[in-house]
């Protein structure tokens, strides 16, 4: 044992509003996620939280439609269970056929946890629409947890909006159950600190999961989006596609797909493609491949460059002025996991949200 | 009319230590002509091109060109192509993620723009790709797929004629546009070409070999070496130096 580490501010006001018990004890004696923590090498949360405000306050949840049940999910990760300890009222929402909820959280200066459960029932396919917006001195801590029972399908489209003065943290657990198809697309444009991480337990037995991404981090910026897949029954599929850029930013990529030895003839494919656009962005990326399984089809790939010198001057060349030739190149790199998305309107929606950040940081 | 004067140009090398390519070179090139630029390997064909399109890495040291008596140094590469150059590359760039028709139709009315035209509406860029593709046997899934991705040499030879008929420019530098290509291809490409001749139109076709100018029938042709241009003649020359080959020059330039 290592001697207990000298708690920030804010790790005192987060444990004194614990009660005493295991996760209290394990803040006090680990703190917060922090840079010497594997998974949280790149994104130093307890850093970048010791000075902010402690006060509690609500999130503010706008969702489509009311919750209809109360639900409390155990989580093996620490953000989720502060979420689930500190978190108001669990908010759960069984989707119905066709059903499209929405839900909205932003957060106000003051630290703030969440913990909602979403469920789509046995052979129901709905879309579930998050957005995250957070203001100056907010800490918005929030745990999702969502089941897609077999033969359900679930569209997952989670929008990050810029927050230069704020830290988020969503911790999403998804339990994939045999048959169940979801697919998620992210678009994120980073905070002080953001930490997008998700959690798939893959049933397999032709189960499928997408996992994509799309980020732009400008001056200041943060977002990191860390995954782990764990393959548990044969026959399932995993594809993911990342992609982004950095500006004066710092974005991070971290995916992981577990395939044990029970998950036979699973096929899981990851990309990450980053690119850098001047000399202070960074990206940094991580992808692990872990197979106990010895009759898979797994891949990844992971690459950061700069934009295409010659690509440019031809676009140039034919008379697209520099900063336009630039702006398409940069769009059309990133665009690619959104053409991904099924829904046409959210596509184009998702699209222009693309477009219209990328002309503010230009 | 393009009125190239005594031009120097070098190349920047990764080193830092850069290479004059470019020694003296001097022609005038009336509208309504077509010229070709022939010369061995390395003899600075490519260079003039990218250094009359303004590429990066090119650097003017001396001498001056004109389009229309307006300085072409002067001007960044998306300024030129206002001004009517175009060059067809040797290597066309593939743009993953952005339709041709796309590309072509933001290129045409970027270009319009600096002219202080308006914009060509989509029905009438539309009506104008469909009949300039068919003159190429370009099919319409050709021009939806992304700018040269997974395109042939062919293909895309094919794509830069169509852009050039699109854009329709005051001078088309045609680099090495029958590289790659096999004798169908060729023609397909040269009727384009061709289609493209006019009274108010430049065209500098700069090749190695003189097969493509059978389909072309320069008016002047220009052989380059070291740098300068050594020999200006009629179409014969193309001829003579197909069955003498650049020996002359390149002995005279060591």
């Amino acid at each position: 044992m290592t001697a207990p580490i000298k708690l920030s501010q804010f790790e005192t006001a987060l444990a004194e509003a614990l009660p005493a018990g295991d996760l209290r004890d394990s803040l006090t004696g680990r703190g917060l996620p922090h840079r010497r923590v594997e998974e949280w090498k790149w994104t130093d949360l307890r850093t970048v939280l010791a000075r902010f405000d402690t006060s509690r306050v609500p999130l503010v949840l706008e969702g489509s439609r009311a919750p209809d049940f109360e639900a409390k999910p155990n989580s093996p990760h620490i953000m989720a269970q502060l979420a689930a300890e500190l978190g108001g009222e669990p908010q759960g929402f069984t989707l119905s056929e066709a059903e499209t909820l929405r839900l909205d959280f932003s957060a106000q200066a003051g630290a703030a946890h969440q913990i909602v459960h979403v469920r789509v029932p046995e052979g129901v396919t709905a879309t579930l629409q998050e957005t995250y917006t957070a203001s100056q001195g907010a800490f918005a801590n929030i745990a999702i947890s969502i089941t897609v029972e077999a033969g359900a399908r679930l569209d997952r489209i989670i929008e990050q909006d810029r927050a230069p003065d704020a830290v988020l943290v969503v911790t999403s657990e998804i339990d994939l159950a045999a048959g169940a198809q979801m697919n998620q697309t992210t678009l994120g444009f980073g905070a002080k600190l953001a930490r997008l991480e998700t959690h798939v337990a893959h049933a397999g037995q032709g189960a499928k999961l997408r996992l994509d991404g799309a980020y732009v981090v400008g001056e200041g910026l943060h977002l990191d989006q860390t995954s782990l897949v764990r393959h548990s029954g044969p026959g399932g599929e995993t594809d993911e596609l990342f992609k982004g850029a950095a500006r004066s930013g710092k974005g991070v990529f971290q995916g992981k797909i577990h395939v044990e030895q029970a998950a036979q003839k699973t096929d899981a494919q990851m990309q990450h493609r980053g690119l850098l656009l001047d000399d202070r962005g960074e990206i940094d990326a991580k992808p692990e491949l872990e197979i106990y399984a010895d009759d898979v089809v797994c891949a990844h790939g992971n690459a950061l460059g700069a934009l295409d010198e010659d690509a440019l001057f031809y676009m140039r060349q034919r008379g697209l002025p520099e900063t336009k030739a630039r702006a398409l190149l940069v769009e059309s790199f990133l665009a690619e996991p959104l053409e991904r998305i099924a829904d046409e309107t959210l596509r184009e929606t998702f699209i222009e949200r693309l477009r219209a950040r990328l002309k503010e940081i230009a | 009319m393009l009125e190239i004067k005594d031009l120097y140009a070098r190349v920047d090398a990764e080193d830092g230590d850069g290479r004059q390519i470019l020694k003296g070179v001097t022609l005038s090139a009336p509208a309504g002509e077509v010229h070709a630029i022939m010369g061995p390997n390395g003899s600075g064909k490519s260079t003039l091109s990218y250094v009359l399109s303004g590429r990066d890495g090119y650097e003017v040291t001396g001498g001056s060109a004109t389009l229309h008596g307006e300085d072409v140094f002067a001007m960044a590469p998306e300024e030129r192509a206002a001004k009517g150059v175009f060059l067809s590359f040797q290597y066309p760039v593939e743009i993953p993620g952005v339709p041709t028709l796309t590309f072509v139709k933001e290129a045409l009315n970027a270009q319009r723009r600096a002219r202080g035209e308006e914009e060509m509406k989509a029905p009438e860029f539309l009506k104008l790709a469909r009949e300039n593709a068919a003159k190429l046997s370009i099919s319409n899934d050709m021009l939806k797929r992304p700018v040269n991705v997974g395109f042939s040499g062919g293909e895309k030879k094919r794509m830069e004629i169509f852009q050039a008929l699109m854009l329709q420019p005051k001078l088309l530098i045609l680099d090495e546009t029958d590289s790659g290509l096999d004798i169908d291809a060729l023609k397909v490409v040269a009727e384009g070409v061709n289609a493209l001749r006019s009274p108010d139109r430049t065209m500098l076709v700069i090749t190695h070999y003189q097969r493509l100018l059978d389909y072309l029938k320069p008016d002047v042709v220009h052989v380059i070496s070291a740098g300068r241009i050594a020999e200006t003649g009629g179409p014969d020359l193309a001829h003579q130096l197909e069955k003498e080959g650049y020996d002359k020059y390149v002995e005279d330039a060591a």
